[in-house]
Protein backbone atom coordinates (compact mmCIF):
# COMPACT_ATOMS: atom_id res chain seq x y z
CA UNK A 1 0.00 0.00 0.00
CA UNK A 2 3.00 2.21 0.47
CA UNK A 3 3.59 2.93 -3.20
CA UNK A 4 -0.08 3.35 -3.99
CA UNK A 5 -0.39 5.93 -1.25
CA UNK A 6 2.84 7.74 -2.10
CA UNK A 7 2.88 11.39 -2.99
CA UNK A 8 5.35 10.62 -5.77
CA UNK A 9 2.77 8.51 -7.60
CA UNK A 10 0.14 11.16 -7.02
CA UNK A 11 2.41 13.86 -8.38
CA UNK A 12 3.16 11.79 -11.45
CA UNK A 13 -0.46 10.93 -12.16
CA UNK A 14 -1.58 14.44 -11.46
CA UNK A 15 1.22 16.13 -13.39
CA UNK A 16 2.85 14.68 -16.52
CA UNK A 17 0.42 11.80 -16.84
CA UNK A 18 -2.54 14.15 -17.22
CA UNK A 19 -0.79 15.96 -20.03
CA UNK A 20 0.08 12.68 -21.73
CA UNK A 21 -3.47 11.44 -21.33
CA UNK A 22 -5.12 14.48 -22.78
CA UNK A 23 -2.65 14.78 -25.64
CA UNK A 24 -3.04 11.11 -26.54
CA UNK A 25 -6.81 11.33 -26.24
CA UNK A 26 -7.25 14.48 -28.28
CA UNK A 27 -4.59 13.85 -30.92
CA UNK A 28 -5.57 10.20 -31.19
CA UNK A 29 -9.23 11.05 -31.62
CA UNK A 30 -8.53 13.65 -34.27
CA UNK A 31 -6.27 11.17 -36.05
CA UNK A 32 -8.91 8.45 -35.96
CA UNK A 33 -11.61 10.75 -37.32
CA UNK A 34 -9.28 12.18 -39.95
CA UNK A 35 -8.18 8.75 -41.22
CA UNK A 36 -11.75 7.48 -41.34
CA UNK A 37 -12.92 10.45 -43.39
CA UNK A 38 -9.90 10.13 -45.66
CA UNK A 39 -10.66 6.48 -46.22
CA UNK A 40 -14.30 7.31 -46.89
CA UNK A 41 -13.20 9.77 -49.58
CA UNK A 42 -11.51 6.91 -51.43
CA UNK A 43 -14.76 4.98 -51.66
CA UNK A 44 -17.08 6.04 -54.43
CA UNK A 45 -20.34 5.59 -52.63
CA UNK A 46 -19.93 6.82 -49.08
CA UNK A 47 -19.64 10.60 -49.03
CA UNK A 48 -21.89 11.46 -52.01
CA UNK A 49 -24.66 9.45 -50.38
CA UNK A 50 -24.58 11.21 -47.02
CA UNK A 51 -27.88 12.96 -46.43
CA UNK A 52 -27.35 15.45 -43.63
CA UNK A 53 -31.01 16.06 -42.92
CA UNK A 54 -31.73 12.37 -42.48
CA UNK A 55 -28.60 11.96 -40.38
CA UNK A 56 -29.60 14.72 -37.97
CA UNK A 57 -33.10 13.30 -37.66
CA UNK A 58 -31.57 9.94 -36.93
CA UNK A 59 -29.19 11.33 -34.27
CA UNK A 60 -32.12 13.02 -32.64
CA UNK A 61 -34.17 9.85 -32.44
CA UNK A 62 -31.34 7.68 -31.21
CA UNK A 63 -29.96 10.17 -28.70
CA UNK A 64 -33.18 10.61 -26.78
CA UNK A 65 -34.32 7.73 -24.55
CA UNK A 66 -37.06 5.59 -26.09
CA UNK A 67 -36.83 7.61 -29.28
CA UNK A 68 -36.38 4.57 -31.49
CA UNK A 69 -38.08 1.22 -31.74
CA UNK A 70 -34.96 -0.60 -30.68
CA UNK A 71 -34.86 1.43 -27.45
CA UNK A 72 -38.53 0.85 -26.76
CA UNK A 73 -38.16 -2.90 -27.15
CA UNK A 74 -35.66 -3.05 -24.27
CA UNK A 75 -36.71 -0.51 -21.64
CA UNK A 76 -34.25 -1.57 -18.91
CA UNK A 77 -31.32 -1.64 -21.25
CA UNK A 78 -32.29 1.78 -22.58
CA UNK A 79 -32.63 3.26 -19.12
CA UNK A 80 -29.25 2.02 -17.98
CA UNK A 81 -27.46 2.79 -21.21
CA UNK A 82 -28.64 6.39 -21.15
CA UNK A 83 -27.86 6.94 -17.48
CA UNK A 84 -24.50 5.29 -17.98
CA UNK A 85 -23.45 7.13 -21.14
CA UNK A 86 -24.66 10.56 -20.11
CA UNK A 87 -23.04 10.01 -16.73
CA UNK A 88 -19.73 8.98 -18.15
CA UNK A 89 -19.61 12.10 -20.33
CA UNK A 90 -21.13 14.75 -18.07
CA UNK A 91 -20.20 13.77 -14.51
CA UNK A 92 -16.45 14.15 -15.05
CA UNK A 93 -16.93 17.49 -16.75
CA UNK A 94 -19.34 19.02 -14.24
CA UNK A 95 -18.17 17.45 -11.01
CA UNK A 96 -17.33 20.02 -8.32
CA UNK A 97 -14.05 18.33 -7.33
CA UNK A 98 -12.84 18.21 -10.94
CA UNK A 99 -13.77 21.83 -11.40
CA UNK A 100 -11.77 22.70 -8.35
CA UNK A 101 -8.74 21.04 -9.93
CA UNK A 102 -9.19 23.07 -13.10
CA UNK A 103 -9.49 26.19 -10.99
CA UNK A 104 -6.40 25.31 -8.99
CA UNK A 105 -4.33 24.82 -12.15
CA UNK A 106 -5.64 27.32 -14.65
CA UNK A 107 -8.04 29.54 -12.69
CA UNK A 108 -10.98 28.48 -14.82
CA UNK A 109 -14.23 26.99 -13.68
CA UNK A 110 -17.76 26.49 -14.86
CA UNK A 111 -21.18 25.32 -13.78
CA UNK A 112 -21.04 22.33 -11.43
CA UNK A 113 -23.41 19.59 -10.37
CA UNK A 114 -24.93 19.63 -6.88
CA UNK A 115 -23.26 17.02 -4.75
CA UNK A 116 -26.31 14.82 -4.22
CA UNK A 117 -27.11 14.77 -7.93
CA UNK A 118 -23.54 13.77 -8.74
CA UNK A 119 -23.61 11.05 -6.08
CA UNK A 120 -26.90 9.53 -7.16
CA UNK A 121 -25.93 9.74 -10.79
CA UNK A 122 -22.61 8.01 -10.06
CA UNK A 123 -24.37 5.23 -8.20
CA UNK A 124 -26.62 4.74 -11.22
CA UNK A 125 -23.58 4.61 -13.48
CA UNK A 126 -22.10 1.93 -11.25
CA UNK A 127 -25.37 -0.01 -11.29
CA UNK A 128 -25.41 0.41 -15.05
CA UNK A 129 -21.94 -1.13 -15.26
CA UNK A 130 -23.07 -4.07 -13.14
CA UNK A 131 -26.14 -4.41 -15.36
CA UNK A 132 -23.97 -4.57 -18.47
CA UNK A 133 -21.70 -7.14 -16.88
CA UNK A 134 -24.68 -9.21 -15.79
CA UNK A 135 -26.13 -9.00 -19.27
CA UNK A 136 -22.89 -10.23 -20.76
CA UNK A 137 -22.88 -13.19 -18.40
CA UNK A 138 -26.53 -14.19 -18.27
CA UNK A 139 -28.05 -13.24 -21.63
CA UNK A 140 -27.16 -16.14 -23.98
CA UNK A 141 -27.32 -13.98 -27.10
CA UNK A 142 -24.90 -11.43 -25.71
CA UNK A 143 -22.74 -14.05 -24.03
CA UNK A 144 -22.16 -15.76 -27.36
CA UNK A 145 -20.59 -12.65 -28.89
CA UNK A 146 -18.84 -11.32 -25.81
CA UNK A 147 -15.06 -11.18 -25.80
CA UNK A 148 -12.74 -10.47 -22.89
CA UNK A 149 -12.20 -6.93 -24.13
CA UNK A 150 -15.89 -6.21 -23.62
CA UNK A 151 -15.53 -7.01 -19.94
CA UNK A 152 -12.35 -4.98 -19.71
CA UNK A 153 -14.09 -1.87 -21.08
CA UNK A 154 -16.93 -2.14 -18.60
CA UNK A 155 -14.60 -2.86 -15.70
CA UNK A 156 -12.45 0.18 -16.49
CA UNK A 157 -15.54 2.38 -16.34
CA UNK A 158 -16.79 0.60 -13.25
CA UNK A 159 -13.51 0.99 -11.38
CA UNK A 160 -13.15 4.64 -12.38
CA UNK A 161 -16.53 5.52 -10.96
CA UNK A 162 -16.33 3.20 -8.00
CA UNK A 163 -12.92 4.46 -6.87
CA UNK A 164 -14.00 8.04 -7.42
CA UNK A 165 -17.09 7.53 -5.33
CA UNK A 166 -15.21 5.71 -2.57
CA UNK A 167 -12.44 8.29 -2.58
CA UNK A 168 -14.99 11.05 -2.14
CA UNK A 169 -16.38 9.37 0.98
CA UNK A 170 -12.97 8.07 2.05
CA UNK A 171 -14.18 4.51 2.47
CA UNK A 172 -12.37 1.19 2.17
CA UNK A 173 -8.84 2.31 1.28
CA UNK A 174 -6.86 5.26 2.57
CA UNK A 175 -7.92 8.41 0.76
CA UNK A 176 -4.78 8.95 -1.27
CA UNK A 177 -4.53 5.34 -2.41
CA UNK A 178 -8.10 5.39 -3.63
CA UNK A 179 -7.56 8.73 -5.30
CA UNK A 180 -4.47 7.46 -7.10
CA UNK A 181 -6.39 4.45 -8.33
CA UNK A 182 -9.22 6.69 -9.46
CA UNK A 183 -6.91 8.95 -11.45
CA UNK A 184 -5.12 5.94 -12.91
CA UNK A 185 -8.31 4.27 -14.14
CA UNK A 186 -9.64 7.53 -15.51
CA UNK A 187 -6.45 8.07 -17.46
CA UNK A 188 -6.46 4.50 -18.77
CA UNK A 189 -10.01 5.04 -19.97
CA UNK A 190 -9.22 8.27 -21.80
CA UNK A 191 -6.12 6.78 -23.41
CA UNK A 192 -8.03 3.67 -24.43
CA UNK A 193 -10.70 5.61 -26.30
CA UNK A 194 -8.78 6.21 -29.55
CA UNK A 195 -7.21 2.77 -29.64
CA UNK A 196 -10.06 0.43 -28.84
CA UNK A 197 -13.70 -0.06 -29.71
CA UNK A 198 -14.46 2.76 -27.28
CA UNK A 199 -14.09 4.85 -30.44
CA UNK A 200 -17.79 4.28 -30.77
CA UNK A 201 -17.93 7.55 -28.83
CA UNK A 202 -17.40 9.46 -32.07
CA UNK A 203 -17.77 6.74 -34.73
CA UNK A 204 -21.42 6.67 -33.66
CA UNK A 205 -21.99 9.86 -35.62
CA UNK A 206 -20.40 8.49 -38.80
CA UNK A 207 -21.99 5.07 -38.89
CA UNK A 208 -25.35 6.52 -37.91
CA UNK A 209 -25.13 9.11 -40.69
CA UNK A 210 -24.40 6.41 -43.25
CA UNK A 211 -27.31 4.22 -42.25
CA UNK A 212 -29.69 7.17 -41.98
CA UNK A 213 -28.73 8.28 -45.48
CA UNK A 214 -29.30 4.81 -46.83
CA UNK A 215 -32.64 4.54 -45.08
CA UNK A 216 -33.60 7.95 -46.47
CA UNK A 217 -32.78 6.80 -49.98
CA UNK A 218 -35.19 3.89 -49.46
CA UNK A 219 -37.75 6.40 -48.18
CA UNK A 220 -37.90 4.74 -44.78
CA UNK A 221 -36.64 5.67 -41.35
CA UNK A 222 -33.98 3.99 -39.31
CA UNK A 223 -35.35 4.50 -35.82
CA UNK B 1 -57.65 -33.98 -24.98
CA UNK B 2 -54.10 -32.92 -25.40
CA UNK B 3 -52.53 -33.55 -28.72
CA UNK B 4 -49.48 -35.72 -28.41
CA UNK B 5 -46.72 -34.46 -30.61
CA UNK B 6 -45.20 -37.24 -32.61
CA UNK B 7 -41.59 -37.76 -31.80
CA UNK B 8 -39.76 -37.18 -35.02
CA UNK B 9 -36.85 -39.31 -36.00
CA UNK B 10 -33.51 -38.16 -34.73
CA UNK B 11 -32.05 -36.09 -37.52
CA UNK B 12 -28.38 -36.12 -38.22
CA UNK B 13 -26.89 -32.92 -36.93
CA UNK B 14 -23.96 -30.89 -38.06
CA UNK B 15 -21.83 -29.34 -35.33
CA UNK B 16 -19.31 -26.78 -36.41
CA UNK B 17 -15.77 -27.73 -35.41
CA UNK B 18 -15.10 -24.05 -34.67
CA UNK B 19 -18.22 -23.03 -32.77
CA UNK B 20 -19.67 -25.74 -30.55
CA UNK B 21 -22.88 -23.71 -30.21
CA UNK B 22 -23.48 -23.87 -33.95
CA UNK B 23 -25.64 -26.98 -34.27
CA UNK B 24 -27.75 -27.43 -37.37
CA UNK B 25 -29.41 -30.27 -39.24
CA UNK B 26 -27.15 -31.84 -41.77
CA UNK B 27 -27.83 -30.71 -45.31
CA UNK B 28 -26.48 -31.95 -48.59
CA UNK B 29 -25.68 -29.33 -51.14
CA UNK B 30 -23.15 -30.07 -53.86
CA UNK B 31 -22.49 -26.35 -54.12
CA UNK B 32 -21.05 -26.40 -50.59
CA UNK B 33 -19.94 -30.00 -50.06
CA UNK B 34 -18.10 -30.51 -53.34
CA UNK B 35 -16.57 -27.09 -53.74
CA UNK B 36 -14.84 -27.01 -50.36
CA UNK B 37 -12.90 -30.09 -51.46
CA UNK B 38 -11.40 -28.09 -54.29
CA UNK B 39 -10.19 -25.05 -52.37
CA UNK B 40 -6.87 -24.73 -50.59
CA UNK B 41 -5.72 -22.42 -47.79
CA UNK B 42 -3.73 -20.40 -50.33
CA UNK B 43 -6.82 -19.79 -52.45
CA UNK B 44 -8.75 -18.82 -49.35
CA UNK B 45 -6.15 -16.32 -48.34
CA UNK B 46 -6.12 -14.85 -51.82
CA UNK B 47 -9.88 -14.44 -51.77
CA UNK B 48 -9.69 -12.93 -48.31
CA UNK B 49 -7.12 -10.40 -49.47
CA UNK B 50 -9.26 -9.52 -52.48
CA UNK B 51 -12.34 -8.78 -50.38
CA UNK B 52 -11.11 -7.69 -46.95
CA UNK B 53 -7.43 -7.03 -47.59
CA UNK B 54 -7.74 -3.40 -48.58
CA UNK B 55 -8.78 -1.33 -45.60
CA UNK B 56 -11.93 0.57 -46.44
CA UNK B 57 -13.83 3.09 -44.40
CA UNK B 58 -17.00 1.09 -44.12
CA UNK B 59 -15.42 -2.18 -43.01
CA UNK B 60 -13.16 -0.33 -40.59
CA UNK B 61 -15.96 1.70 -39.07
CA UNK B 62 -18.25 -1.30 -38.73
CA UNK B 63 -15.74 -3.68 -37.21
CA UNK B 64 -14.22 -1.09 -34.89
CA UNK B 65 -17.49 0.32 -33.63
CA UNK B 66 -19.51 -2.79 -32.81
CA UNK B 67 -19.69 -3.02 -29.05
CA UNK B 68 -21.30 -6.48 -29.04
CA UNK B 69 -24.51 -5.33 -27.35
CA UNK B 70 -26.78 -7.77 -29.16
CA UNK B 71 -29.59 -5.29 -29.85
CA UNK B 72 -29.62 -6.30 -33.50
CA UNK B 73 -30.87 -9.77 -32.53
CA UNK B 74 -34.40 -8.48 -31.96
CA UNK B 75 -34.60 -7.49 -35.62
CA UNK B 76 -33.68 -10.79 -37.19
CA UNK B 77 -36.48 -13.07 -38.36
CA UNK B 78 -34.08 -16.01 -38.26
CA UNK B 79 -33.34 -15.33 -34.61
CA UNK B 80 -36.97 -14.79 -33.66
CA UNK B 81 -38.26 -17.84 -35.50
CA UNK B 82 -35.61 -20.15 -34.03
CA UNK B 83 -36.49 -19.70 -30.35
CA UNK B 84 -33.95 -16.92 -29.92
CA UNK B 85 -31.06 -19.21 -30.65
CA UNK B 86 -27.97 -17.04 -30.04
CA UNK B 87 -26.22 -18.35 -33.14
CA UNK B 88 -28.90 -16.82 -35.36
CA UNK B 89 -28.41 -13.26 -34.11
CA UNK B 90 -26.94 -10.93 -36.75
CA UNK B 91 -23.97 -10.08 -34.57
CA UNK B 92 -23.34 -13.79 -34.03
CA UNK B 93 -23.32 -14.31 -37.78
CA UNK B 94 -20.78 -11.52 -38.12
CA UNK B 95 -18.76 -13.04 -35.30
CA UNK B 96 -18.69 -16.47 -36.89
CA UNK B 97 -17.76 -15.12 -40.32
CA UNK B 98 -15.90 -11.83 -40.48
CA UNK B 99 -14.41 -11.64 -37.01
CA UNK B 100 -13.16 -15.18 -37.38
CA UNK B 101 -11.64 -14.41 -40.79
CA UNK B 102 -10.08 -11.19 -39.56
CA UNK B 103 -8.76 -12.80 -36.41
CA UNK B 104 -6.96 -15.40 -38.52
CA UNK B 105 -6.11 -12.90 -41.27
CA UNK B 106 -7.65 -15.17 -43.88
CA UNK B 107 -5.43 -18.11 -43.03
CA UNK B 108 -8.24 -20.59 -42.51
CA UNK B 109 -9.13 -24.15 -43.41
CA UNK B 110 -11.79 -25.05 -46.00
CA UNK B 111 -14.00 -26.44 -43.24
CA UNK B 112 -14.40 -22.94 -41.81
CA UNK B 113 -15.30 -21.66 -45.26
CA UNK B 114 -18.10 -24.23 -45.28
CA UNK B 115 -19.47 -22.80 -42.04
CA UNK B 116 -19.09 -19.26 -43.31
CA UNK B 117 -20.85 -20.01 -46.58
CA UNK B 118 -23.66 -21.80 -44.79
CA UNK B 119 -24.18 -18.88 -42.43
CA UNK B 120 -23.94 -16.14 -45.04
CA UNK B 121 -26.07 -17.80 -47.70
CA UNK B 122 -28.63 -19.88 -45.90
CA UNK B 123 -29.22 -18.01 -42.63
CA UNK B 124 -29.43 -14.39 -43.72
CA UNK B 125 -31.94 -12.79 -46.06
CA UNK B 126 -29.90 -9.58 -46.44
CA UNK B 127 -33.01 -7.60 -45.51
CA UNK B 128 -31.25 -4.75 -43.63
CA UNK B 129 -33.56 -4.89 -40.61
CA UNK B 130 -30.68 -5.44 -38.18
CA UNK B 131 -29.05 -2.20 -39.35
CA UNK B 132 -32.22 -0.34 -38.44
CA UNK B 133 -32.16 -1.81 -34.92
CA UNK B 134 -28.47 -1.27 -34.28
CA UNK B 135 -27.84 1.77 -32.06
CA UNK B 136 -24.89 2.67 -34.25
CA UNK B 137 -26.65 1.91 -37.52
CA UNK B 138 -23.88 -0.46 -38.50
CA UNK B 139 -24.39 -1.81 -41.98
CA UNK B 140 -24.34 -5.49 -40.99
CA UNK B 141 -25.87 -6.49 -44.30
CA UNK B 142 -23.00 -4.91 -46.16
CA UNK B 143 -20.59 -7.08 -44.20
CA UNK B 144 -22.61 -10.23 -44.89
CA UNK B 145 -22.61 -9.20 -48.55
CA UNK B 146 -18.84 -9.05 -48.50
CA UNK B 147 -18.74 -12.48 -46.92
CA UNK B 148 -20.91 -13.75 -49.73
CA UNK B 149 -18.52 -12.17 -52.20
CA UNK B 150 -15.63 -13.94 -50.47
CA UNK B 151 -17.47 -17.27 -50.79
CA UNK B 152 -18.39 -16.54 -54.39
CA UNK B 153 -14.76 -15.89 -55.31
CA UNK B 154 -13.97 -19.32 -53.89
CA UNK B 155 -16.94 -20.85 -55.67
CA UNK B 156 -18.47 -22.03 -52.40
CA UNK B 157 -22.07 -21.09 -53.16
CA UNK B 158 -25.26 -23.13 -52.65
CA UNK B 159 -25.95 -24.97 -55.87
CA UNK B 160 -29.27 -23.33 -56.65
CA UNK B 161 -27.91 -19.82 -56.27
CA UNK B 162 -24.93 -20.61 -58.40
CA UNK B 163 -27.05 -22.15 -61.14
CA UNK B 164 -29.23 -19.08 -61.24
CA UNK B 165 -26.13 -16.98 -61.57
CA UNK B 166 -24.92 -19.14 -64.42
CA UNK B 167 -28.22 -18.51 -66.21
CA UNK B 168 -27.51 -14.79 -65.95
CA UNK B 169 -23.93 -15.19 -67.09
CA UNK B 170 -25.06 -17.07 -70.19
CA UNK B 171 -28.33 -15.39 -71.16
CA UNK B 172 -28.69 -12.26 -68.97
CA UNK B 173 -32.00 -13.58 -67.69
CA UNK B 174 -32.74 -16.04 -64.98
CA UNK B 175 -34.78 -18.58 -66.94
CA UNK B 176 -32.55 -19.40 -69.95
CA UNK B 177 -35.01 -17.70 -72.29
CA UNK B 178 -33.78 -17.04 -75.81
CA UNK B 179 -34.48 -13.88 -77.75
CA UNK B 180 -36.78 -15.65 -80.22
CA UNK B 181 -38.73 -17.24 -77.38
CA UNK B 182 -39.15 -13.85 -75.81
CA UNK B 183 -40.39 -12.18 -79.00
CA UNK B 184 -42.72 -15.09 -79.63
CA UNK B 185 -44.19 -14.79 -76.15
CA UNK B 186 -44.82 -11.08 -76.58
CA UNK B 187 -46.66 -11.67 -79.91
CA UNK B 188 -48.71 -14.40 -78.27
CA UNK B 189 -49.71 -12.19 -75.35
CA UNK B 190 -50.62 -9.38 -77.74
CA UNK B 191 -52.91 -11.73 -79.59
CA UNK B 192 -54.49 -12.97 -76.36
CA UNK B 193 -55.02 -9.46 -75.06
CA UNK B 194 -56.68 -8.27 -78.26
CA UNK B 195 -59.79 -10.26 -77.41
CA UNK B 196 -60.24 -8.23 -74.28
CA UNK B 197 -59.10 -4.78 -75.31
CA UNK B 198 -59.59 -3.48 -78.81
CA UNK B 199 -56.41 -2.66 -80.74
CA UNK B 200 -54.13 -3.78 -77.93
CA UNK B 201 -50.50 -3.54 -78.98
CA UNK B 202 -47.37 -4.63 -77.25
CA UNK B 203 -44.95 -2.22 -78.88
CA UNK B 204 -41.41 -3.47 -79.38
CA UNK B 205 -38.30 -1.35 -79.75
CA UNK B 206 -40.06 1.95 -80.46
CA UNK B 207 -37.75 4.94 -80.26
CA UNK B 208 -38.48 8.13 -78.36
CA UNK B 209 -41.03 6.65 -75.97
CA UNK B 210 -41.97 7.83 -72.54
CA UNK B 211 -41.66 4.52 -70.73
CA UNK B 212 -39.61 1.42 -71.32
CA UNK B 213 -40.82 -1.57 -69.35
CA UNK B 214 -38.44 -4.33 -68.32
CA UNK B 215 -40.23 -7.40 -66.94
CA UNK B 216 -38.85 -10.05 -64.66
CA UNK B 217 -37.79 -13.08 -66.63
CA UNK B 218 -40.35 -15.13 -64.75
CA UNK B 219 -43.13 -13.13 -66.40
CA UNK B 220 -42.63 -14.21 -70.03
CA UNK B 221 -41.75 -17.68 -68.76
CA UNK B 222 -44.31 -18.50 -66.09
CA UNK B 223 -46.58 -15.53 -65.39
CA UNK B 224 -47.34 -14.59 -68.99
CA UNK B 225 -50.70 -12.98 -68.20
CA UNK B 226 -48.80 -10.18 -66.42
CA UNK B 227 -47.57 -8.95 -69.77
CA UNK B 228 -50.95 -8.30 -71.37
CA UNK B 229 -52.28 -6.83 -68.15
CA UNK B 230 -49.48 -4.30 -68.06
CA UNK B 231 -50.00 -3.66 -71.77
CA UNK B 232 -53.69 -2.94 -71.14
CA UNK B 233 -52.87 -0.55 -68.33
CA UNK B 234 -50.38 1.36 -70.44
CA UNK B 235 -52.71 1.47 -73.43
CA UNK B 236 -55.72 2.69 -71.44
CA UNK B 237 -53.56 5.23 -69.63
CA UNK B 238 -52.39 6.50 -73.00
CA UNK B 239 -48.72 6.20 -72.23
CA UNK B 240 -46.27 5.89 -75.07
CA UNK B 241 -44.34 2.81 -74.03
CA UNK B 242 -42.30 -0.03 -75.38
CA UNK B 243 -40.69 -3.32 -74.53
CA UNK B 244 -37.24 -4.22 -75.63
CA UNK B 245 -36.31 -7.16 -77.81
CA UNK B 246 -33.23 -6.03 -79.75
CA UNK B 247 -30.87 -7.86 -77.45
CA UNK B 248 -30.79 -9.97 -74.30
CA UNK B 249 -30.80 -7.16 -71.72
CA UNK B 250 -34.44 -7.09 -70.78
CA UNK B 251 -34.63 -8.96 -67.48
CA UNK B 252 -34.76 -6.55 -64.57
CA UNK B 253 -34.18 -9.10 -61.83
CA UNK B 254 -30.61 -8.86 -60.67
CA UNK B 255 -30.08 -12.18 -58.94
CA UNK B 256 -26.25 -12.08 -59.10
CA UNK B 257 -26.61 -9.45 -56.39
CA UNK B 258 -27.40 -12.22 -53.94
CA UNK B 259 -24.02 -13.78 -54.36
CA UNK B 260 -22.29 -10.46 -55.09
CA UNK B 261 -21.07 -11.34 -58.53
CA UNK B 262 -20.15 -7.75 -59.36
CA UNK B 263 -19.27 -8.39 -62.98
CA UNK B 264 -22.60 -9.92 -63.94
CA UNK B 265 -24.47 -7.37 -61.81
CA UNK B 266 -22.81 -4.64 -63.79
CA UNK B 267 -23.54 -6.28 -67.14
CA UNK B 268 -27.23 -6.45 -66.29
CA UNK B 269 -27.64 -2.91 -65.04
CA UNK B 270 -25.51 -1.41 -67.76
CA UNK B 271 -27.43 -3.35 -70.39
CA UNK B 272 -30.76 -2.01 -69.13
CA UNK B 273 -29.56 1.60 -69.09
CA UNK B 274 -27.81 1.32 -72.46
CA UNK B 275 -30.95 -0.04 -74.08
CA UNK B 276 -33.08 2.69 -72.55
CA UNK B 277 -30.64 5.27 -73.87
CA UNK B 278 -30.64 3.64 -77.31
CA UNK B 279 -34.42 3.95 -77.52
CA UNK B 280 -34.30 7.44 -75.93
CA UNK B 281 -36.81 6.33 -73.30
CA UNK B 282 -37.51 8.86 -70.56
CA UNK B 283 -38.40 6.43 -67.80
CA UNK B 284 -37.51 2.88 -66.92
CA UNK B 285 -40.28 0.85 -65.35
CA UNK B 286 -39.25 -2.39 -63.67
CA UNK B 287 -41.32 -5.18 -62.22
CA UNK B 288 -40.75 -5.44 -58.51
Amino acid sequence: MGFLESVALYNFLRGPMVWITFIVFIVGSIYRIYTLINLAKKEKVVLPFINLKAAIKSYFHWLIPFGSRSWRLRPYFTLFTFVFHTGIVFIPIFLYAHNALWYESWKISWWTLPETVADVWSIFVIIGCLFFIGRRIFDPTVRFVTTYSDFVFVFICLFTFLTGFLAHYQWLLPYRAMLNLHILFGEIMLIAIPFTRLTHMYYFFFTRAWMASQAASWKTKDW
Amino acid sequence: MAIKPEVSEEKEVYVSPYFPEYVRPKIEDPGLDETIKRITPEKIEKAYQAVFGKETARIKAIVETCIHCGLCAEACQWYLSNDRDPTYAPVAKVKMTVWELMKRKGKVEPSLVYDIARIAFTECNICHRCSLYCPFGLDITFIIGLVRRFCFLLGVVPQRMFEMNQAFMATLNQVWMSQSDYIDTLFWREEEGMYELKNLRIPMDIEGVEVIWYPLAAEPKAGVYHIDRIAKIFQVAGVKWTMLTINDSWDSSNMPMFIRDFFTMQRIVRGLYDNAARLRAKKLVLTE
